[in-house]
């Protein structure tokens, strides 16, 4: 058999032996892209830092103590002390065998199972893949017609909730005084909490509060529940979408929220809805979005007007950037111009619209940009949508604005085509529905109030719930945790994680998931389901099905026999219909809709907003936190922003001029007032932001939230003017500076410089057009290495940056799967993240206007690899399928190999990270990865656990591997499918193709000839250029 | 702060203690470590052979009812793990065979109270180690290679040492075309 030989160079440019030494490779130095301001001012303290890569060594002599000497003793005794212990006889362990074997339970091999996170308003369909019956990793499940696979990254963290050391064992009861100031707690058992709470429940005047749920079967017991006591049901979110819901039924008369189609969509224009990051079902739009961005030469223009620096328009074509009080302006103006394009306006209208011709010059961007805008919507009518929403977006003019968007939209045909109207009936939380209950409260009308998935004792001012505490005789509530709903509660009946419960929901109209539990409930825990079932049994009261039910799987069971069955089954039997929706974990199908008529009259109330000047308040929720409420998990902390790049904290927003303007400096101390509320926070000097804009993430700031959680930040909500419609954004603030004071932010980018090469490439479509392969710079390389022999399988990755939108749902993904350890804002601060997957972030352009490219880097397997050519003891050597391994026992921590990888993906273990989780941290841990302790590196293996696992699956069932078989937990992570793994010598395979023949394919840092198994699909933008913008200061062809 | 004097007297002791110290460590290794890793064994727990809760007999049952492994070890072939039978597998037998031995007793009892028996683990790698058990026997690898003629073991013994040099010397084999890559085992 002849021995195939890759020297590594198959993929440069013309035989690589034949370069001369005269032709040695050019170091490019772009200095078009940076990574933060000091960055892009060349600042020498930055410079500085950069080239110090680990920021501190324990090794480096302190001057007062002389500690590092001290240090270096006590280890070497420890060293000793080991090498004495590993001579003696082991500790001895048990193994204990199961009982009653159970059939589907193989030891050491995954089991998975579909089941449903329910994470505030989006709702996942996953697949779990549980071990020995322990839940281990979230996958996405891609037959998932919502979300086609794709995940989120507070999705992938879910699983820290269930393994919360500070989760609840068991229902407590509050030890209150006559104050109720005493918030000491005592366990009781279910039978005493039940036996009391069904004799309060017997005095009547009954109060259910609970956030948006999409599941029937929950409704159907509530509603089940509220009708046999004469309960009174309220629906709170504190992120709601009351705005669109006002615009809706001003403009249709319905109230319910749309669902988007933008998979259908061509041309979409965003007034601040961040679709793509928080707003509504990021996972379903991330993944509805990518898929118009694969057919390049015909792919969608994404145009967004950004109050905040948002992921969505982080990933716009053109980005433009507003205050709130010019999204009405905006929306006016694309209809002005679209008046003029034909479009079927009235002679009334047009006039209003004409008043707003000047709007660019008064935003100080191109005229023409609106033309063009307004062009090309009207060009892809029909395929056309236009968002507005989100926290930035509900103001005191919110709803007008939704009206004026609800109008363009019908303009452009979008309903019925992109847009399906009342296709979300879930989310019906309001504030309305909040201060209806306080009123009640206050009005002495509720004697027992239930609290479930709802957090009003930290979104909402302490002051308005005093009311509550006075006249309400019991609180009860079902939070996982100790947070601050339960520390006002009577009660504490803690509910069982999602994992461990039966459910189901309804994403969208007509479609139904079913949540089947993958772990047997680890506490002495109970849903509300079953809960309410129990007092109503209890009570005798309430129709049939919720008396007769004797567990919540029944009930979910009946529902489904007496709703869903009959119009999804299809002629099956119940058991069967049920066993086959277990099976997919879906049943039904994706809403449509036919178009309505738009209500013409409402646009009489849009006004412009006039005489606005200072700084107006954008608050925003983040992709990793959500609306705040379920936080207490450590990898969304340590995730950094997407893009500010930012963990542990929020912090007050604020432009380069303005900030200049005020000497304010990243991490200097502001104090924000607005009425009678003040919220102080650290500055963050954000490229791109409007001038008049301060932009604060909500979701911060719990006082109560579990350890995790508990006073990181501030808590923004308290700037929120709660109220039946709450002006959250746009409201008039008052800035001033605590002097003195300086709150350090942990950022990570900045890190890991790239020292100004190409490392990410862009084109426009216009340059794509002509050369697929636009603007990528081939390099000849010159190689004395031999080269490595792969006989069997060459393992390689493509990263498609066009695709890829920085939602760091793989970062999160990587970090559950290869159990990289949270370090906590203070090592990060000294550079000692540990993430094997990271997403750099570039700017390009100006501060004042900059564009962003995302760019996943992890380890890129070279086969000439730098580390392994230093490393003293061998232990990251190359393997023969071409992986760069990493041998953790051999590891004596050099470091060598860190310095020595020109992409910075290397990870130093400076502690023994894993050794302060508590119990049941660890039962999250991926049993087949190793544990890192001190003092080892580590770094991407390509999952190489995952790799093996594929291989001996291909092997016993007698078969040769196919592509696709092994998949990274990064790449089933990706919404956009913009990560491919797979085998070189397989020529079919994916990744090969890409190798082999796609032009938008390059290698990071070609010239020094690393030789990287990971190649990068170029970005291409839409914006209508002819060429990437090319102004900035590049000096390229700089010899080094 | 502490006071100057203090200070001062030990800056002494720590310039005694470093050079005293050092000599105790280099002597302490040079002492140790051939003590180690050179003794062939030590520290490998071969020849490790703990009494266990129920005195499970493997020559009784292989040896002269020619009972296969894969019997009772059943998920061998499609898991890393060679699992201990749950106690539902004895009692397929045990329900009818010598019902009356005490160790049957302690075993039915065990498993009438739905309790795990508490065996002692005999072979075990470090947890930076993965072996598997189904790729090995996919390959056509015996089970008495590793585990010995455990056909005539009354109480189950570690015959080899399990050591690392042990693995890679059948690894490096030419006839058994095995991988020897680092990850291999460690991942």
């Amino acid at each position: 058999m002849g021995v195939k030989h890759n020297s590594g160079d198959q993929d440069a440019q013309g035989p690589a032996h034949e370069a001369r030494p005269k032709e040695r490779p050019i170091v490019e130095r772009d200095n078009r892209y940076w990574l933060s301001l000091d960055h892009y001012a060349q600042d020498p303290e930055f410079l500085k830092k950069v080239d110090e890569e680990f920021g501190s060594s324990p090794l480096r002599e302190d001057k007062e103590e002389g500690w590092a000497r001290r240090e270096f003793m006590k280890l070497m005794g420890a060293s000793l002390a080991l090498s004495t212990a590993s001579c003696i006889r082991r500790p001895v362990q048990k193994i204990v065998p199961y009982a009653q074997q159970p059939e589907e339970v193989t030891n050491g091999v995954y089991n998975s199972y579909t089941t449903t996170i329910s994470d505030g308003h989006e709702t996942l369909g996953v697949l779990m893949r549980t071990r020995e019956g322990r839940p281990l990793k979230v996958e996405g499940s891609p037959e998932n017609p919502l979300q086609g696979g794709a995940t989120t990254a507070r999705s992938q963290a879910w699983l820290m909730s269930l393994y919360d050391p500070e989760r609840l064992r068991g229902p407590q009861k509050n030890l209150f005084n006559e104050k109720r100031t005493n918030k000491d707690t005592v366990g009781v058992t279910w039978e005493s909490a039940d036996a009391a709470i069904s004799e309060q429940l017997k005095k009547g005047d009954i109060a259910l509060l609970t956030g948006s749920t999409s599941s029937p079967s929950l409704k159907s017991v509530i509603k089940d529940f509220s009708q046999g006591f004469r309960a009174n049901h309220y629906v709170w979110d504190p992120i709601s979408y009351e705005d669109i819901q006002a615009g809706q039924k001003a403009s249709y008369g319905e109230e319910g929220l749309p669902f988007y189609r933008l998979d259908k969509a061509k041309m979409i224009v965003s007034i601040d809805a961040d679709f793509l990051g928080s707003w509504l079902m990021p996972a379903t739009y991330n993944h509805q979005f990518l898929a118009t961005r694969n057919d390049i030469k015909n792919m969608s223009q994404l145009v967004v007007f950004d109050s905040n620096y948002s992921l969505t328009g982080a990933n716009a074509d053109i980005r433009v950037k507003i205050k709130p009080s010019q999204q009405i302006d905006v929306v006016m103006a694309i209809l002005n111009e679209l008046s003029k394009l034909g479009a079927d306006v009235n002679g009334d209208l047009k006039a209003t619209f004409a008043d707003y011709a000047s709007v660019g010059d008064e935003m100080g961007v191109d005229p023409e940009l609106f033309k063009m805008i307004a062009k090309n919507l009207w060009d892809q009518r029909g395929k056309a949508v236009v968002l507005a929403g989100g926290p930035a977006t509900q103001t005191e003019w919110g709803t007008s604005l939704q009206v004026a968007v609800n109008y363009l939209n019908s303009l452009l045909n979008a309903e019925g085509n992109t847009i399906y109207s009342q296709a979300m009936g879930n989310l019906a939380g309001g504030a309305q529905q909040l201060f209806a209950l306080v009123k009640a409260c206050g009005e002495g009308k509720v004697k027992t109030l239930i609290i479930h998935e709802a957090n009003p004792f930290y979104a909402l001012p302490t002051q308005a719930w005093n009311d509550i505490f006075k006249s309400v005789e019991m609180i009860i509530t079902t939070a996982p945790l100790m947070n601050e709903v339960a520390q006002h509660a009577h009660y504490v009946l803690p509910m069982s994680h999602a994992f461990e419960s039966w459910g189901d929901s309804e994403p969208v109209n007509g479609l139904y998931f079913l949540h089947q539990p993958t772990i047997r409930d680890m506490y002495d825990t109970r849903g509300l389901g079953l809960s309410l079932m129990t007092w109503a049994f209890m009570a005798k009261v309430g129709p049939e099905r919720i008396q007769k039910a004797e567990t919540y799987f029944e009930y979910v069971q009946a529902v489904w026999r007496d709703s869903i069955f009959s119009s999804q089954g299809k002629g099956r039997s119940f058991s069967q219909f049920w066993d086959d929706t277990l099976q997919t974990g879906f049943v039904g199908a994706l809403p449509s809709s036919s178009g309505r008529g738009f209500n013409a009259s409402a646009l009489s109330d849009v006004k412009k907003i006039k005489g606005r000047s200072g700084l107006e308040l954008v608050l925003y929720t983040t992709t990793a936190m959500g609306d705040g409420q379920n936080t207490n998990m450590s990898y969304l902390w340590e995730m950094p922003d997407p893009v500010t790049k930012i963990v542990w904290d929020n912090y007050a927003s604020l432009s380069v001029n303005t900030a200049q303007k005020m000497d304010l400096h990243e991490g200097s101390v502001i104090d924000i007032k607005w009425m009678d509320q003040t919220l102080q926070l650290p500055v963050h000097i954000q490229p791109g932001l409007h001038n008049d804009v301060i932009a604060v993430a909500l979701g911060f700031g719990r006082t109560m939230g579990g350890k995790i959680a508990s006073h990181q930040g501030g808590n923004a909500y308290t700037l929120v003017k709660w109220q039946d419609t709450p002006v959250i954004s746009g409201s008039s603030v008052e800035v001033s500076v605590v002097k003195g004071k300086k709150i350090e932010l942990a950022c990570t980018q900045g890190h890991h410089s790239m020292e100004g090469r190409q490392i990410v490439v862009e084109a426009t479509v216009a340059e794509y057009s002509k050369n697929p392969g636009a603007n990528i710079h081939r390099h000849k390389v010159w190689n004395f290495w031999p080269g490595h022999a792969y006989n069997g399988h060459k393992w390689a990755m493509a990263v498609d940056l066009n695709v890829c939108t920085g939602c760091s749902a793989c970062v999160v993904a990587c970090q559950s799967e290869n159990n990289v350890p949270v370090v906590g804002k203070k090592y990060v601060l000294q550079g000692r993240e540990m993430h094997w997957l990271r997403i750099d972030r570039y700017y390009t352009g100006t501060p004042e206007n900059p564009e962003t490219v995302f760019q996943p880097i992890m380890c890129q397997h070279c086969d000439n690899a730098p580390c392994e050519t230093v490393c003293p003891v061998l232990a990251t050597v190359h393997s023969d399928e071409g992986l760069n391994d990493m041998t953790y026992n051999r590891c004596v921590g050099t470091r060598y190999c860190s310095n020595n990888c020109p992409y910075k993906v290397r990870r130093f273990n400076w502690f023994n990270f894993r050794k302060v989780d508590e119990k049941p941290t660890q039962m999250a841990y991926n049993p087949d990865v190793t544990v890192r302790p001190r003092g080892v590196m580590e770094k991407c293996t390509f999952c190489v656990q995952r790799i093996k696992e594929g291989k001996l699956k291909a092997k016993l069932d007698g078969r040769t591997l196919k592509d696709g078989d092994i998949k990274t937990a990064c790449e089933t992570a990706c919404p956009g499918n913009g990560i491919v793994f797979g085998d070189m010598n397989d020529p079919e395979s994916r990744v090969a193709k890409v190798f082999k023949s796609e032009p938008r394919a390059y290698a990071l840092l070609e010239e020094w000839h690393a030789a990287p198994s990971v190649r990068y699909l170029s970005k291409i933008r839409n914006n209508g250029k002819e060429t990437m913008d090319r102004d900035s200061h590049s000096q390229k062809g700089d010899h080094s | 702060m502490r006071p100057i004097g203090l200070r001062q007297s030990g800056g002494a002791l720590k310039r005694l203690a470093i050079p005293c110290l050092s000599l105790l460590l280099l002597a302490s290794l040079t002492l140790i470590l051939p003590a180690c890793t050179l003794q062939t064994g030590v520290g490998y727990n071969k020849g490790y052979s703990p009494e266990q809760p129920i005195a499970f007999d493997h020559s009784l049952h292989v040896g002269t009812h020619n009972i296969q492994c894969t019997y009772c070890h059943n998920q061998v072939e499609r898991s890393r793990h060679s699992n201990i039978p749950a106690l539902s597998t004895c009692m397929n037998c045990h329900a009818q065979v010598a019902t009356n031995s005490p160790q049957i007793q302690k075993l039915r009892e065990a498993y009438e109270k739905g309790e795990g028996v508490q065996w002692v683990k005999v072979h075990m790698l470090p947890d930076h180690v993965s072996f598997n058990h189904a790729a090995h026997l996919a390959k056509g690898v015996n089970c008495q290679t590793c585990h010995g003629q455990v056909e005539t073991m009354s109480r189950i013994e570690q015959v080899t040492d399990l050591s690392m040099g042990w693995c890679v010397n059948c690894h490096r084999q030419p006839e058994n075309n095995a991988p020897i890559n680092c990850s291999t085992c460690h991942q």
